[in-house]
């Protein structure tokens, strides 16, 4: 057990200082984009990992957490001029506190039920921003103003500083998954998902577990909507509460291995390196495209192996030992 | 002022009709195969596309198109059944929601792929008619649909009531297992679930042709309202998918009478939130999963 | 001794149904109590009660001196009280041991205290060579050992068994009953819900028989057994004998339509 612990902290390591110096070694800018974009939803499936992976609450409303998030962030920016890093711990704040009243209503309901209300809510999110110009430019959004290189505004004229911030987020949620796994709350989370009434009965308080699970995910997913508003200089309802955002937030976590600490990451560089190649080949031009490979992906692995890729070797593994 | 409600009572009706046949297959498929089928909205989408094309190259009328449509979306409602399915059945959620939501995805961006995302209408002979009784206007594209929804609709109480495989269906929406020890063949009873709920959505989109526009993403509007009517009804209550699909047409339309033009989406949700909030089981008030 | 569990006028009704109707008994300190009655009387909906999983109409739980009729069924458990459910719910995706450190977690919060009380929770259950399997793939009696042992490690004062003998064959059984005992000998006090009445003569003094919601009959095993009433419910009136003769012996099982 100690030897297997051994070659995996070291493998860690090393991927780590690869990823810490990759920028060093990769010149093409566009590669650098694909990396922070797989960074960013690898973050943002970690962060839905932890409720929909371990406790198996299978929210599809996500970015509503995300859209709070990067509007929080950017009405701080435009309105009072405080910067984004700050922002962005509020934001995550707001989001949490969203999660409160979105988890009461939502986990009202169970199952696919659970599901569909949390896409409801979501909806209605970005109904309310496209409806109410007052306080948050309504549909046509707004551009975040270019500062040139500001980093106390989380402004970077190159795409490098943007990759270690995004990696940062990556390792944080990571680190915040493999302690949740060898603690008490991992096993609380795993039982309930498995089954609530067995899990009450063996002294989970359900309730309270999934608050706080919802509370932790809405706050890393809120930090992840800030970061996508400055890298993009931009935002607007349809891209804050993009529906793509929570449907890709599950789907890497399904297709790497739902409940394991690696799955999301693992699904974020399969879909996403699939997507990059289907770009240059394809182009843009076909619409439907990325998302059809990506449902055709979905089903497969449901329908072959529904514990995606990581918990596929697992099992393997497991049967060898 | 009467005659203005009136108005919007009427047309929240006639479109509720529509929206019942949609809820009606959603919740029949969950009462019966204990799934949740995101894809639904997506069935009234070839619905109306297949009366498009019977429309535009044979120059059948999308009314009569549902002797098309139906039976061809029962196939493909017995074919899913048997061939994805049957696959993810005593699974946990998981599967069984990404089943049906990749589903869902898949037909959209497919159709976007192949269809891209224009707008396609048929335009009817009756497209503008319509009754006029005292102030209210009646068009005769939404009265047919109506009507032909209710009798649909009828027809599949009467079925579900009398014949034995109705009675089989029920008897599994109920009791899987004491089902299947009474004999009764779980996969066969499911396709026929899956394709009378398929069969319905096609029927839905064939009578939406004559005054609603096709385009790939049509179905997530429809498939949204059936989901708050299966709620609002009790999930895996016909009757109650019925009921709470005409109210919500109904509330959609006052909503969009009184509020505004774009606001029918909002009450919808304002209609399940509350339900969420004060009674998840749903009018008929029966079981949570 | 002082009464570990006291049930006072319980009811719950669903719909037309009167499940649990003005149900009334004691459990002593340590005292092992079979409660009984024909498929449908009430035991698991009476047990679901007790635990917190459905909120009583009316009446009163105390267990352990505190009121607990309205509680979730994690705070009851937390007060010391556990149980298994007739059909094994484990935490399929969980190892034994995992599943059992779930239960230890309770009073541990650390993770290898917890490791250590599931451990010990294991060994008393018999599952040690066990340990690290998947709980979805243990045989039928495994998973009801592994039921026992994850409510074992919550450290309970009162242990609610529900039918954890159904289907085990003789020598099983024989095993059940001898762990029904050395946990009573530990001091837990036990409420078992069994059909098999050879096992429950073996391991309980005090019975009480609920049919169709009621309670017909309480007392010690012989009483019980020889009470018309239960007779009636168990066999039909048929079999009542008059008042002043014995049934004669039982076999080992009951049997009912």
């Amino acid at each position: 057990m100690n030897k297997l612990s051994l070659q995996y902290k070291t493998f860690v390591g090393c991927l780590l200082i690869l990823m810490i110096a990759l920028p060093w070694l990769i010149t093409s800018s566009f590669a650098l984009e694909i990396l922070v974009r797989i960074l960013l939803f690898a973050f943002i499936g970690t962060s839905w990992n932890l409720l929909g992976g371990y406790a198996k609450q299978l929210s599809l409303g996500h970015v509503a957490f995300f859209g709070l998030g990067a509007y929080t962030s950017t009405l701080m920016e435009i309105n009072f001029g405080i910067s984004p890093w700050i922002g962005m711990v509020v934001g995550g704040f707001v989001g949490m506190s969203a999660s409160l009243p979105i988890g009461w209503l939502c986990f009202r309901l169970k199952g696919p039920y659970f599901t569909i209300s949390t896409i409801a809510t979501a909806n209605v999110l970005m109904l309310i921003f496209l409806k109410f110009r007052d306080f948050a430019y309504g549909a046509e959004g707004t551009t975040i103003p270019n500062l040139g290189n500001a980093p106390l505004m989380m402004q970077f004229e190159t795409k490098t500083p943007y990759y270690y911030i995004v990696l940062g987020l990556l390792v944080i949620s990571l680190a915040i998954t493999a302690w949740i796994e060898r603690s008490r709350v991992g096993y609380y989370l795993i039982a309930l998902g498995e089954d609530e009434d067995a899990a009450e009965a063996s002294g989970v308080d359900v309730v309270k577990v999934k608050r706080n699970i919802y509370m932790l995910s809405a706050f890393l997913t809120g930090l992840a909507g800030t970061f996508y508003t400055q890298y993009i200089y931009f935002i607007d309802p349809q891209t804050a509460f993009s529906f793509n955002v929570s449907i890709e937030a599950a789907l890497v976590s399904i297709v790497g291995g739902i409940g394991t600490l690696w799955g999301p990451v693992i699904g974020t560089v399969l879909l996403e390196t699939t997507t990059a190649l289907l770009q240059s080949y394809l182009g843009n031009s076909i619409g439907g495209i990325q998302l059809t490979v990506y449902s055709l992906i979905l089903m497969a692995v449901i329908l072959s192996r529904p514990t995606g890729i990581v918990g596929y070797f697992k099992e393997k593994f497991k049967d060898r030992a | 002022m009467f005659e203005t409600i009136l108005q919007a009572v009427i047309n929240g009706l006639l479109i509720g009709g529509i929206y019942a046949l949609v809820s009606i297959g959603v919740t029949l498929i969950f009462g019966v195969v204990k799934i949740v089928n995101f894809a639904q909205g997506e069935f009234v989408m070839i619905g109306m596309y297949l009366s498009y094309y019977l429309s535009t190259q044979f120059g059948i009328d999308p009314v009569v198109s549902i002797l098309f449509s139906m039976p061809i979306l029962f196939v493909v409602g017995v074919l899913i059944q048997h061939y994805l399915i049957r696959r993810v059945l005593g699974l946990n959620d998981l599967p069984q929601i990404f089943l049906t939501f990749a589903l869902s995805l898949l037909i959209i961006n497919l159709s976007l792929m192949f269809f891209a995302a224009n707008y396609r209408t048929i335009h009817t002979w009756y497209s503008d008619e319509a009754f006029h009784f005292g102030g209210v206007y009646i068009p005769y594209a939404k009265l047919v649909s109506f009507v032909l929804a209710m009798v649909l609709s009828g027809v599949l109480w009467v079925f579900l009531k009398t014949t034995d495989l109705g009675k089989a269906m029920r008897a599994a929406s109920q009791n899987r297992d004491v089902a299947q020890l009474m004999g009764i063949n779980p996969n066969r009873v499911f396709a026929v679930a899956l394709g009378i709920a398929l069969a319905l959505a096609g029927a839905a989109g064939s009578l939406l042709m004559p005054f609603y526009p096709a385009y790939p993403l049509v179905g997530q509007v429809f498939v949204l309202m059936a989901f708050v009517a299966v709620v609002l009804g009790t999930l895996g209550n016909v009757m109650g998918a019925l009921v709470a699909s005409l109210l919500m047409g109904v509330a959609e339309s006052l909503g969009i009478q009184f509020i505004g033009a774009d606001s029918g989406l909002i009450v919808v949700f304002v209609l399940l939130l509350a339900t969420l909030a004060l009674k998840p089981s749903g009018l008929a008030g029966g079981w949570r999963k | 001794m002082s009464d570990a569990l006291v049930i006072k006028n319980l009811n719950k009704k669903f719909g037309g149904l009167h499940a649990v109707n003005d149900v009334s008994f004691t459990v002593r300190e340590n005292e092992t109590l079979a409660l009984i009655g024909p498929n449908g009387a009430g035991k698991t909906t009476a047990f679901n009660l007790i635990m917190g999983f459905h909120k009583p109409d009316s009446g009163s739980i105390k267990a352990l001196g505190h009121e607990i009729s309205g509680l979730r069924p994690h705070e009851v458990c937390e007060l010391g009280m556990a149980r298994t459910f007739q059909v094994a719910k484990p935490f399929g995706g969980m190892t034994v041991l995992e599943n059992v450190m779930t239960g230890a977690f309770l009073r541990q919060p650390n993770t290898n205290e917890a490791r250590e009380v599931a451990r010990e929770s294991i060994n008393f259950l018999g599952l040690s060579a066990k340990e690290n399997f998947a709980a979805r793939d243990l045989t039928t009696i495994d998973q009801r050992r592994l039921e026992m042992a994850r409510a074992l490690a919550t450290q309970p004062k009162i242990l609610l068994l529900d039918e954890v003998m159904a289907g085990l064959n003789p020598s099983e059984v024989d095993q059940a009953v001898a762990l029904v005992k050395k946990l009573s000998s530990r001091g837990l006090t036990i409420v078992i819900v069994e059909h098999l009445m050879r096992a429950i003569m073996a391991v309980a003094k005090h019975m009480v028989v609920l049919d169709h919601g009621q309670k017909i009959a309480e007392g010690s095993p012989d009483e019980v057994i020889q009470n018309p009433e239960v007779v009636r419910a168990y066999l039909g009136s048929g079999y009542v004998k008059p008042q002043g003769e014995t049934n004669g012996e039982t076999n080992g099982e009951t049997h009912h339509d």
